[in-house]
């Protein structure tokens, strides 16, 4: 599609409206955002594509004002600017819709949207104000009712009073972060036809996503980010899926160290037998049969979003699921929580380290009694001098084993969980369920983090490995399954010979 | 029965109803921006003992009002101080004020306890509505700050939910995330409003020395009453208007009892009346927790809690 | 352009712990003695005269050590529930109730009771009724979500007029039927008074109780599985849920024996002073200052022991100001002193959680890049 033609007069066809160039941003032990350049064209959509952590939504956030870069500048139209909060960024027409919405819950829609307007004059007229929303509204074909309150409306509806609220203060460049996340199919369609509506009236839209069917449909032009560096940059006429889906994930440069089970599998360990789960009315699960045997290393890959979260929750008991049952040891777990899901054996890495496997305000000794089974009375002594044997072992940097988990990096923290949950206290576990466990590691904790889990296994532990990075799943499972939209969609088992298969069910091409 | 005990009893709890009702709005002013605020009773005590004593010097009672009112508000200004600025924590911070504003009142009234003053706030009979029978009685003979009370709840009601800065206000309350990202000064909007809270208080505790108890007894003046208007904000679920048709339930099971024993009638102990508002408030909270009431009626959604800009 | 920033501090620095509210206070009695001079008193000679009245000598320890028992009660109880993340303010309420348990217990079952046996009914009755006194907040917490603060307070003011009520309001069990013009609690037997220590000083058994329930809630708090599991639920509900631990019993548990804990405060003040169920002198803010107690303790025990005794201190020497002829200071200067260390305290805390970074240039260089374009 061509949209030069539509582009407001004054504007030069295609000129940028918005410019970043050298972008740096840090975060406590995370480069988030690692010198990026970045243009968006007026009347175009721009997608930044890359897995979790990529540093997307934090380049969209200094794009915006949120964050404010250690390095780099942003131009608009063409001039500097200096943007130190979302409202700089508001007031020269750039406007976020975030994942986790900016709305006041008790607010009605109309109110949520001239929230800090001072255009509407000391007094409140709600049915001017009403109208006037209503009417935005109406031109971006995008339906709402002014008068409802936020906690009456379903997500898809509180992404469009996102969208509304945007273009009610004459935004022009939305920065849309993963909107389609939490959308039903018809309402990503609903979504799209909004999109090209404001692309089509000269506005540029920014969008977030990791589902690669998407993206080729609505994009212009997308970047890929990985690792907080812009990987690719590809124009509309050259998009491939199938080639996307390497940049996003792959890391052709690197080969991984091989490990694979020694032994032959044995009995079932963890068995999930059609399994469903729907929650805030969208199934999630759908019908999922797996069977992770002892002494294997089952691998999930998947672009996530597309369920593995859930899965892990469920298969670890830490959710109930809608329809189906899951086993550990032959054990249903229905009912049972999580604890007696640990007493069967099970060792579970979460993918949120800090906040859901480690609780942040504890030592590192605290968090290692976090999931074990504690008598009535407790002695941190002994615990102590293993965190400190654990500190030595695994380099964590650390200030002693007193120190509160809040103050590790990504890196520390993930060896404190893996080694907790893989080392166990002297049992090895017979099921370990880690998500994501090298995400934003460097290499030489990576090596660790796997080595454990090869141990896991070859002690004779059911493997399920969750990640999204297809090597590393590839070097390690000896089976792997393909999750895609909730379901099982490829099963797989050594040697694999078929990569670009496995690369088209994570796009969902079937 | 004697109906005309009734009227004046009536009469009577909406005149006790006003400094809690005072006290109230200035509460819902600053727990609407989500500054929790449990210094409500030190505020009204140290307003009440500074306008006892502005009266007993000066013998002006409007002077000793704006007394009361300015001392309630410098009090807040140490909770806003320690809540807003400092981002202490608000339940410890605002005890510890009601702490403090208790120890400043009693040390300060000691000298003058069981001292009378001459004047005080009088009621005032409005010209023909007064006359009114029961009607007139009851609404229309009231002192010139229950009338003013009956404006201001009007008046913070519209101001909430009629005004572009009540929006904020209520923004700032629910999301401060949200109203930061729209440009609304966050700490500004708690500072001023903890602030109001505090001058409220301060007039309530204010009208409880002048006119209620127009001399000053050490142990009963205003005490408790902070705790009443606090109990009567979360009774209202935050809301002006019901804060000043709760306070008439609350008034009038206090009053009522006296009016029951006058009247002889013994068929509810004066216990289940004392405890009515308690109780209700309890009970209001409660069903509060449940789903969509909590959605629509519960507490603002950040009270209690500091704000930081992305602390990531 | 000058400005000051607050960076959060990663680690808290341990000299910081001990040498920011020893600041505070020395800050907070330098304003004390502003405000005496203020309003016309000597305030080295009046503070000089408290500190010599509350530990200076014999007596004044045996009086401080009387007066603290109670706090150190109250104050483990909030410690107790702050350990995790709770806070019940209505201590104050749950100490009237342990209060009515423990005289009703007393005049009911120790006539002709033995001493020990007389003493353990006060208590035990004492921490039942503190633990009736939550159980709805506790409850409504643990199943409901229901915000423990507001209920706790609530709570307060019904056994505040259930206690006018009993002795004042009605002819009930706990009054006195003799006490003719002003109606008076009924006097529990003789068993059931706590002997008077040191030669009729105002240290009983509660006193060693009251250590005792330190050591309990240091033991459980700190070095129980449970104890364990009340951190992880304060600090992170998530991580609970990750560890399966059962947060609904938890709370209700951990909020049963802070009710506990202030209703042995109402038995303390029952069998250690009043010997009756008194509404006027039990209403002395005991609940509410062992807020004060377990949040300058930091909601340590051990720290809460101390910080009621100094507070123990500051009243006993506030009723003693105010008997002495030469300086004739109202009592309420302690509750003034009290306030005003505790506002100090949480101003000061700051500066232990955030480090003030003074800059002469606040532009980063992405402000200076913009300035320069």
């Amino acid at each position: 599609m061509n949209h030069q033609n539509e582009v407001r007069p004054g504007e030069s066809p295609g000129a940028p409206v918005l410019r970043a160039t050298g972008i740096t941003k840090r975060f406590p032990g995370v480069l988030a955002v690692d010198n990026v350049d970045f243009e968006l064209r007026a009347g175009e959509v721009h997608t930044l594509l890359g897995e979790n952590g990529a540093g997307k939504s934090t380049l969209a956030s200094v794009l915006c004002g949120a964050y404010q870069p250690e390095a780099g500048a942003v131009y608009r139209n063409g001039e500097a600017v200096i943007l130190n909060s979302p409202h700089d960024g508001l007031t020269h027409g750039i406007a976020m819709v975030h994942q986790h919405f900016r709305l006041v819950e008790r607010f009605t829609v109309s109110e949520n949207i001239v929230l800090g307007d001072p255009s509407i004059g000391q007094f409140l007229n709600r049915n001017e104000v009403d109208a006037a929303v209503a009417a935005v509204g109406e031109q971006f074909g995008l339906p709402i009712d002014p008068t409802a309150y936020i906690y009456d409306l379903a997500v898809g509806q509180r992404q469009r009073v996102e969208i509304v609220k945007a273009l009610y203060r004459n935004a022009d460049v939305l920065l849309l972060d993963e909107p389609t996340a939490v959308l039903t199919p018809t309402e990503t369609e609903a979504l799209f036809v909004t999109v090209r509506a404001m692309t089509k009236a000269g506005k540029s839209v920014v969008f977030i996503s990791h589902k690669l069917g998407e993206v080729a449909e609505i994009s212009d032009r997308v970047t890929v980010m990985r690792a907080g560096r812009v990987t690719a940059s590809v124009e509309k006429t050259q998009l491939d899926r199938h080639e996307l889906a390497h940049l996003m994930v792959g890391r052709s440069t690197e080969t991984d160290a091989q490990r694979y089970a020694s032994n032959p599998p044995g009995e079932p360990a963890l068995v999930a037998s059609e399994v469903s789960l729907v929650t805030g009315g969208r199934t999630v699960l759908k019908n999922i049969d797996l069977a992770v045997n002892a002494g294997e290393v089952v691998g999930v890959v998947g672009v996530s979003g597309n369920g593995q979260r859930e899965l892990a929750d469920v298969l670890a008991g830490l959710a109930e699921t809608t329809r189906g049952s899951v086993t550990i040891a032959g054990v249903p777990l229905s009912h049972v929580g999580a604890k007696r899901a640990r007493k069967l054996g099970l060792a579970f890495i979460p993918e949120e380290r800090v906040g859901t496997g480690l609780a942040p305000s504890l030592s590192i000794t605290e968090n290692l009694l976090l999931t074990r089974s504690r008598p009535t009375f407790i002695s941190l002594r002994t615990t102590r001098q293993e965190a400190r044997e654990l500190i030595d072992e695994f380099e964590v940097k650390a200030p002693g084993p007193n120190a509160a988990c809040r103050v590790l990096s990504g890196g520390n923290a993930q060896k404190v969980l893996v080694a907790r949950e893989l080392k166990g206290d002297g049992t090895p576990p017979a099921v370990v369920i880690a998500a994501a466990p090298t995400r934003g590691l460097d290499i030489g904790a990576i090596e660790q983090v796997r080595g454990l889990l090869h141990d896991a296994r070859e002690r004779g532990a059911g493997v399920l490995l969750i990640s999204e990075d297809l090597d590393e799943v590839l070097s390690m499972a000896d089976r792997i399954v393909v999750l895609y939209d909730g379901g099982i969609t490829l099963e797989q088992s050594r040697p694999y010979e078929d990569r670009s298969a496995i690369g088209r069910a994570m796009a969902g091409i079937a | 029965m004697n109906s005309n005990a009734w009227i004046i009893s009536i009469g009577a709890s909406l005149a006790a109803a006003t400094p809690i009702v005072l006290a109230a709005l200035g509460a819902i002013l600053h727990e609407r921006a989500g500054v929790l605020n449990l210094g409500v009773e030190g505020m009204m005590l140290i307003g009440a003992v500074a306008a006892f004593l502005a009266a007993d010097a000066w013998g002006n009672v409007w002077l000793a009002l704006l007394c009361g009112i300015l001392a309630g508000g410098s009090l807040a200004i140490i909770h806003s101080l320690l809540a807003v600025t400092f981002r202490a924590n608000q339940i410890v911070a605002g005890l510890a004020l009601t702490i403090f504003g208790t120890g400043v009142a009693k040390y300060l009234g000691e000298p003058v306890n069981g001292v009378a003053i001459s004047t005080s706030i009088n009621e005032i009979k409005m010209p023909f509505v007064g006359n009114l029978p029961a009607v007139g009685r009851v609404l229309f003979q009231q002192d010139v700050l229950t009338y003013a009370t009956w404006a201001a709840v009007i008046l913070v009601s519209l101001y909430i939910n009629r005004t572009r800065l009540g929006l904020a206000l209520r923004a700032v309350g629910e999301s401060p995330a949200t109203a930061d990202a729209q440009g609304i000064s966050v700490a500004r909007v708690r500072h001023v409003h903890v602030l109001l809270g505090g001058l409220f208080a301060g007039a309530g505790g204010a009208y409880q020395a002048l006119a209620r108890a127009p001399g000053w007894n050490q142990e009963a003046t205003t005490n408790g009453i902070g705790w009443i208007a606090l109990s009567l904000v979360v009774f209202a679920t935050w809301r002006p208007g019901r804060a000043l048709f709760g306070a008439f339930i609350f008034g009038f099971a206090i009053r009522s009892q006296f009016t029951f024993q006058a009247q002889g009638i013994t068929i509810i102990p004066s216990l289940v009346l004392d405890i009515l508002p308690y109780a209700l408030t309890i009970i209001v909270l409660i069903v509060m927790s449940f789903g969509t009431a909590r959605q629509r009626l519960g507490a603002p959604a950040a009270l209690g809690m500091p704000f930081v800009r992305d602390e990531r | 352009m000058i400005s000051v920033k607050l960076e959060r501090r990663l680690e808290r620095k341990r000299f910081l712990v001990v040498s920011v509210p020893a600041m505070s206070i020395f800050a907070a009695l330098v304003a004390g003695a502003v405000f005496l001079e203020a309003t016309g008193r000597p305030s080295g000679a009046v503070l000089s005269h408290m500190a010599e009245a509350a530990f200076g000598s014999m007596d004044g320890i045996t009086n401080t050590l009387g007066t603290c028992t109670p706090l150190i009660f109250t104050g483990l109880a909030a410690a107790i529930a702050m350990r995790m993340g709770l806070y019940n303010i209505g201590g104050e309420g749950q100490l009237y109730a342990g209060a009515i348990a423990s005289s009703g217990a007393a005049l009911a079952w120790t006539q002709d009771a033995s001493t020990p046996f007389a003493i353990t009914v006060v208590f035990v009755a004492g921490a039942v009724g503190g633990m009736v006194w939550i159980l709805i907040p506790a409850l409504a917490r643990a199943f409901l979500g229901t915000s423990e603060v507001i209920t706790t307070l609530m709570m307060v003011f019904v056994a505040d007029r259930l206690l006018d009520y009993l002795i004042l309001g009605s002819d009930s069990y706990w009054r006195d039927p003799l006490s003719v013009g002003f109606p008076k609690g009924e006097r529990i037997p003789e068993a059931a008074q706590f002997a008077k220590w040191f030669d009729g000083s105002l240290v009983t058994v509660a006193l060693p109780v009251a250590v005792v329930m330190v050591l309990v809630v240091w033991a459980i708090g700190w070095r129980t599985s449970l104890g364990f599991e009340m951190k992880v639920i304060g600090d992170s509900p998530n991580a609970a849920r990750y560890a399966g631990i059962a947060q609904r019993r938890t709370i209700v548990v951990a909020l049963l024996m802070s009710g506990a804990l202030a209703g042995m405060a109402g038995a303390t003040e029952v069998g250690a002073r009043a010997y009756q169920l008194d509404p006027g002198g039990l209403r002395l803010s005991l609940g509410f200052t062992g807020i004060v107690v377990a949040a300058l303790a930091r909601a340590n025990p051990f720290g809460a022991a101390l910080v009621a005794f100094f507070l123990g201190g500051l009243q006993s020497a506030g009723r003693s100001i105010q008997a002495a002829s030469d300086v004739q200071v109202p009592k309420s200067l302690a509750l003034t002193l009290q306030g005003t260390i505790l506002l100090f305290v949480l101003g000061g805390e700051i500066f232990s959680r955030y480090r003030p970074r003074v800059a002469f240039n606040a532009a980063t260089p992405h402000e200076r890049l913009g300035a320069e374009a």
